[in-house]
């Protein structure tokens, strides 16, 4: 509940940002604060510098590339992210997704940078932005690079953004007639979660990303491949999820067993691409 | 929100009792404007900070304090051995050996539980003390940790060497004859294995203490949040060798308390000893974790080997259980959870023959603590799983069988077979009114409903009662040398210089609304408006205004906190009626007191003395008075409940004088891919005979059923194997939040107490419906998925769903004998 | 501000006045409220920004005060309970808690108020769907939430 001892720093531009992160052994980004402060609270993490990215406001923006990705800027916050006509246009699941994170009071300060940085594998994004083939721009001193989703995250808690860079941008395909779709169980309304997974339905066939299951999120490829042909029915879907939690190792805690969860899997799996292929717009 | 009120005759002239008037203490809360201790603020106080175990059961080799002493700002440290030589242990309530365990305000030697305080840190602020805690270096020797009370009852492993086993308290209760009530049944339902789960009501605000220490007069003050002082003085001052009076605790708000803050003493001890050595006040804030992990679980009880005597027409004619109490690694307030809950033995049914074979022992885990409902929601749990099990499993309706067994309202005042006395009381008829409620006619329909939407709908009840007013006399049948028996509370009236009336009160209000109750008393008594009452905040000791068992717990403020304000008001009353009677020339039986005057009834208009009239002659110009009357206008009564002494051997009594029933009814639906319990449909009808402000025990009804949900459907301290408790934060201790509770309806009855002074029954706990009637509801949903029994008290998803996986399993340990 | 530093100047501007104070960088916004200005109707009820308690308006938005550096604080605008009646002249929303019995302990009271405060400005009418919704940040032990909601929904002029 208290914090040890920490430096601050709050730089006016990235570039300011990533000189600062890079010069210092055990700076941190400090983006919405919303896992940030509750970790050094519990002291299970004692950053000796925190980079304050919140006068940084070429990480708000929301808007799309000149090849019509949607680019969504590293500080945007959750509240941003349901109030944006932008994403609301390009790719909605993320703003229906976004909107049952936590409470308001954390979604005005918690940003997709945040949630994507912290690779915490109950997180709702990481899954998400899988199956929507998503893709992470990272700023060093060296330059910049941009990275896929399955390459992005690395391990619990630890992603390719490394020492002295910064994460500046997700972008998103749009969904260009694609049906996405998000289900798992959660520890409460808006509680986290305990499994989830993200399914797209589009033209180039499906992609299903599981949450909670693995130290990162993993595509259930063997479900995808059986789903290839296109049959959406309910039958077809569940009899796709059968086997899928067998091919998993999940971990066991106070709110299920690893058998739950691979249950729970199979479950969140079938939900999320039956919802997924129900929006899915006619080609 | 759907409200039915039956209104039987009123027992008294009301005014302002029994409106539903707004509290008075909301002006200054809704403003920020509350007094909690942490906002107490003194001059040069240090902050405390607790080195806590790591580990649930160690031998503590050494600590090292040196680096922390070094630390800029750190005003001091203590650790167990310092306390061991400073103080005494505490007060155990236990016979032997329970009561051989020696309970120090730090760990002393040894640590049992994880996040025990092994030694404090006093520094200029918070952060600085929770750096110097950092720097205390503690060795500790591991030993074997205990979770599970059948092991622990083993005793291959002891937790308390001066006891030498892990048993706290054992007996055996036994009224009627059961063996013959089985023999003569006709049908015998077993039921192997039942367990309660462990939870608390967690208040919002954590506990703590601001302590000075008075180095002239050797007396402490603690602005604190104690909600039991006398017993917290009753530990205290023993453990610091120095009379009661040397402590003073000064409560003013409270952030929610539920019995939560009843066993703060340890806590409190150390703060004392720091305040004392140190020379000036010091501060310590319980953080969420600490109070998750180390200070007051609900009570943990597994019934075993239940057997139920039933007849052919559905009549429940005994039941015998040996009941498993887990108490965590020290008892402190209990054993006296080994019996509170007999003062509701047979739960709201006729049954005579019971037999309890009760045992409590220590594990490895936190402490309990009285919580919401103590050791009577346990064991009411244990009754409405009977009936709905008996029912499931003889293909009877549980409403009938309720019906049928329920003690009747012709029947009462009703002695039950341990000799408690239900004093009034219509179960069937709030019954009728939860089921209307949530309009049971239509239940098969909506489960076709529910099934076409692939959902199983379940039906349930949970029956309870909210005993109050407690004889502490039952703590004899524990352990006959136990000097405590009856009950008491204070309170002081009196007109003030110019007539303001003020009330002080013993009980130490959480939220309860006191300040308002009490004024809607005393304003009908004096005939004022309650504006012109100023009830006094909180409980302080100096006030002297207080009894030994003052404080707020046990569903008795109704009973024993308005009894004394009544009994404080009329004899003031009587005064004021005099005094204008003396200065009006007129006899006292044509005075009467109205609209703030003391005034000749029907007289004219200048017959009339305001009370500031009344104030001033008897404080400022009382010369002309008769000599032989001297008023005072501040009077201070002590209610003592009437109870008749308890009988040790026979183990029977008066042991709670009111009884207010509780009737919850929810309807559910399960996914049965998920495991998931949505409520979709709940009642609550509550009657707790005259309620002095509807809206406040609604209120408290509410409050109840949300503890109750959460109970039921996600609220639960788990361990591991090393004893670490798994749920210490929100995230994974779930508490229902706005989004979790579903449309609440509610349902209210009042039937009188004969026996309280107002009429009014203790309420505020509940008896755990909520939890009652969740569980009967997701075994009635998932009937149709293999017939499992419902067999925890706390059923998230994953345990659903292992019902559903495998009801077979959750069947094993349920059998039927029949004739 | 480039230099990473333990301890800052802040210059906040709470409840319409301007504060300036040095506060060392791990100082928690809520305990800055509490103890370094006196602000004691913000409270703490958890360790791990769950429960609410700590809630104040940062430009007019809720947010979790523990949650919150106080050098984040350093230019904004902060709002808490105290600075809602204006002159002890309570709030349609703060009469609505008391009519309708909204508190019992009071303690998670000024979170519940900034909480619906916020919402009842940017929806004057909110549904009881919505009045849950806003409230979800927020833990109360006591009510159940039933009037809490009933007391919200009813400032808004709804049922």
């Amino acid at each position: 509940m208290l914090l040890r001892e920490v430096e601050y720093a709050r730089p006016a531009t990235v570039e300011e940002a990533i000189s600062l992160l890079g010069s210092y052994e055990g700076a941190r980004a400090l983006a919405g604060g919303q896992t940030l402060v509750n970790v050094m609270k519990a002291r299970a993490a004692a950053p000796d510098v925190l980079v304050d990215l919140v006068d940084l406001d070429e990480l708000r923006a929301i808007g799309f590339s000149a090849d019509g990705l949607l680019e969504i800027g590293a500080m945007v916050t959750y509240t941003q992210l349901v109030g944006s006509s932008e994403v609301e246009v390009a790719r909605p699941i993320l703003a229906e997704v976004a909107a049952t994170i936590a409470d308001v009071q954390v979604r005005n300060r918690g940003t997709v940078g945040g949630n994507v940085c912290v690779a915490d594998p109950t997180n709702h994004l990481p899954p998400l932005l899988l199956a929507l083939d998503a893709t992470f721009t990272i700023r060093g001193s060296g330059g910049e690079r941009t990275v896929p989703a399955d390459e992005f995250f690395v391990g619990v808690y630890m992603t390719a953004v490394g020492e002295g860079e910064l994460l500046t941008k997700v972008s998103v395909p749009p969904s260009s007639g694609a049906g996405d779709g998000f289900a798992g169980l959660t520890i409460g309304k808006h509680g986290t979660y305990v499994a989830n997974a993200a399914a797209t339905v589009s033209d180039e066939g499906v992609r299903i990303a599981l949450g909670c299951v693995d130290a990162v999120p993993v595509r259930a490829s063997s479900m995808e491949e059986r789903l290839a042909g296109g049959d959406f029915s309910d039958d077809a879907v569940q009899g796709a999820a059968e086997g899928l939690g067998a091919s998993l190792d999940p971990p066991s805690d106070a709110h299920g067993s690893g058998d739950f969860r691979r249950h729970l899997a199979e479950v969140s799996a079938a939900r999320a691409v039956l919802q997924a292929a129900s929006r899915r717009k006619a080609a | 929100m759907t409200t039915v009120t039956e209104q039987p005759a009123r027992t008294l002239e009301k005014g302002y009792v029994g409106q539903s008037i707004p509290r008075k203490e909301d002006k200054r809360l809704v403003q920020g404007l509350g007094t909690f201790f942490d906002d107490v603020r003194r001059h040069g106080m240090g902050y405390v900070h607790f080195v806590r175990s790591p580990y649930a059961h160690a031998k503590i080799v050494s600590i090292d304090v040196s680096k922390a002493l070094e630390l800029d700002g750190v005003y001091g440290t203590i650790t167990g051995d310092e306390v061991a030589i400073s103080t005494d242990p505490f007060f155990e309530m236990s016979v032997e050996p329970g009561g051989n365990i020696k309970d120090y305000a730090l760990a002393v030697g040894r640590v049992r539980h994880m996040g025990e305080p092994v030694a404090a840190v006093c520094a200029a602020t918070r952060e600085l003390a929770r750096d110097a805690a950092e720097l205390v270096e503690v060795s500790y020797d591991e030993l074997p940790v205990l979770v599970e009370a059948e092991e622990s009852l083993k005793n291959e492993v002891v937790l308390h060497e001066d006891a030498g086993s892990n048993v706290v308290w054992s007996g055996v209760f036994e009224w009627g004859d059961v063996d013959q009530a089985l023999a003569e049944a006709d049908h015998v339902v077993r039921i192997e294995r039942l367990h309660f789960n462990r939870f608390a009501s967690t208040p919002l605000e954590c506990a703590g203490a601001l302590v000075e220490y008075d180095r002239g007069t050797g007396e402490w003050t603690l602005h604190c949040n104690h909600q039991m002082p006398g017993i917290g003085a009753i530990w205290m001052a023993p453990s610091l060798r120095v009379g009661i009076d040397k402590l003073r605790f000064v409560t003013q708000d409270i952030g929610g308390a539920f019995g939560n803050k009843i066993c703060l003493h340890p806590q409190y001890v150390v703060l004392c000893l720091l305040a004392r050595k140190l020379g000036r006040p010091v501060q310590w804030t319980e953080w969420r974790t600490d109070q998750h992990t180390a200070n007051a679980h609900g009570n943990e009880r597994t019934f075993l080997d239940v057997e139920v005597a039933v007849k052919a027409d559905g009549e429940m004619t005994g039941f015998k259980v040996r009941a498993l109490d887990d108490c965590g690694a020290f008892p402190r307030y209990e054993p006296l959870g080994c019996i509170i809950w007999a003062q509701v033995t047979p739960g709201m049914y006729g049954w005579r023959n019971i037999k309890v074979d009760f045992t409590q022992v220590c594990t490895n885990k936190s402490p309990v603590s009285p919580n919401r409902g103590y050791s009577r929601m346990q064991h009411l749990w244990l009754t409405e799983r009977i009936v709905d099990i008996v029912a499931a499993e003889l293909g009877l309706d549980p409403v009938e069988v309720r019906k049928k067994n329920y003690v009747k309202t012709e029947q009462m005042p009703y002695e039950t077979p341990n000799g408690c006395v239900y004093d009034s009381g219509d179960y069937a008829a709030a019954l009728d009114i939860a089921l209307d409620l949530v309009d049971h006619g239509s239940i098969e329909e909506r489960r076709r409903e529910a099934a076409s939407r692939g959902k199983l709908l379940g039906f349930g009840i949970g029956s309870t009662l909210d005993s109050g007013t407690n004889n502490f006399g039952q703590s004899t049948l524990l352990n006959p040398d136990l000097q405590f028996s009856g009950n008491n509370e204070a309170a002081s009236v009196k007109l003030d210089i110019f007539g303001e009336v003020v009330v002080t009160l013993g009980t130490v209000p959480q939220g309860q609304g006191h300040e308002t109750t009490a004024a809607q008393v005393v304003a009908d008594i004096l005939g004022c408006s309650p504006d012109q009452v100023n009830v006094r905040r909180g409980h302080d000791t100096w006030f002297n205004s207080h009894a030994g068992f003052s404080g707020t717990y046990a569903s008795q403020f109704a009973f024993t906190g308005l009894g004394a304000v009544k009994g404080a008001s009329e004899l003031l009353r009587e005064e004021m009626v005099q005094l204008a009677a003396a200065v009006l020339q007129a006899p006292v039986e044509a005075i009467e007191l109205a609209d703030g005057m003391a005034r000749i009834k029907d007289g004219p208009e200048e017959a009339a003395l305001p009370f500031m009239a009344l104030g001033a002659i008897v404080n400022a110009n009382n010369a002309f008075l008769p000599p032989d009357f001297n008023p005072t206008l501040n009077h201070r009564y002590v209610c003592r409940p009437y109870f008749g002494m308890v009988d040790t051997e026979k183990k029977t009594g008066q042991l709670t004088l009111t009884y207010a029933t509780q009737i919850h009814a929810a309807v559910v639906e399960v996914d049965p891919d998920t495991g998931e319990v949505e409520i979709v449909d709940y009642a609550a009808v509550d009657d707790c005979g005259v309620r002095i402000n509807p809206q406040i025990v609604e209120g408290q009804v509410h409050g109840a059923t949300a503890h109750a949900i959460g109970a039921a459907l996600s609220e639960e301290f788990v361990y591991d194997e090393e004893g670490t408790l798994l749920t210490s934060n929100f995230y994974d201790y779930h508490v229902p939040h706005a989004m979790d509770m579903p449309p609440l309806k509610t349902g209210a009855m009042e039937s009188p107490s004969p026996v309280a002074p107002l009429g009014a029954k203790g309420m505020g706990e509940g008896g755990g419906g909520g939890i009652h009637c969740i569980c009967a509801a997701i075994q009635d949903a998932l009937a149709t998925a293999g017939k499992p029994i419902v067999s925890t008290s706390c059923n998230p998803p994953h345990r659903v769903w292992a019902m559903l996986r495998d009801p077979e399993s959750s069947r094993a340990g349920v059998a039927v004998v029949s004739k | 501000m480039a230099a990473p530093a333990a301890s800052h100047g802040v210059s906040v501007e709470v409840n319409g006045e301007q504060v300036e104070l040095e506060v060392p960088a791990r100082r928690l916004l809520v305990h800055f409220l509490r103890d370094d200005l006196g602000l004691t109707g913000t409270h703490v009820g958890c360790d791990t920004g769950n429960c609410g308690a700590c809630t104040v308006h940062l430009n007019g938005e809720p947010v979790k005060s523990c949650m919150l550096l106080a050098v984040q604080a350093d230019g904004a605008r902060i709002a808490t309970v105290e600075g809602l009646a204006a002159d002890g002249e309570l709030t349609a929303l703060q009469r609505s808690f008391n009519e309708h019995h909204a508190l019992q302990c009071g303690y998670c009271t000024p979170g519940m108020l900034m909480s619906a405060t916020a919402l009842l400005e940017r929806n004057p009418r909110p549904s009881e769907e919505e009045v849950r919704v806003a409230l979800q940040g927020n833990i109360c032990r006591c009510t159940g939430y039933v009037n809490i909601v009933e007391a919200v929904v009813a400032a808004g002029g709804g049922a």
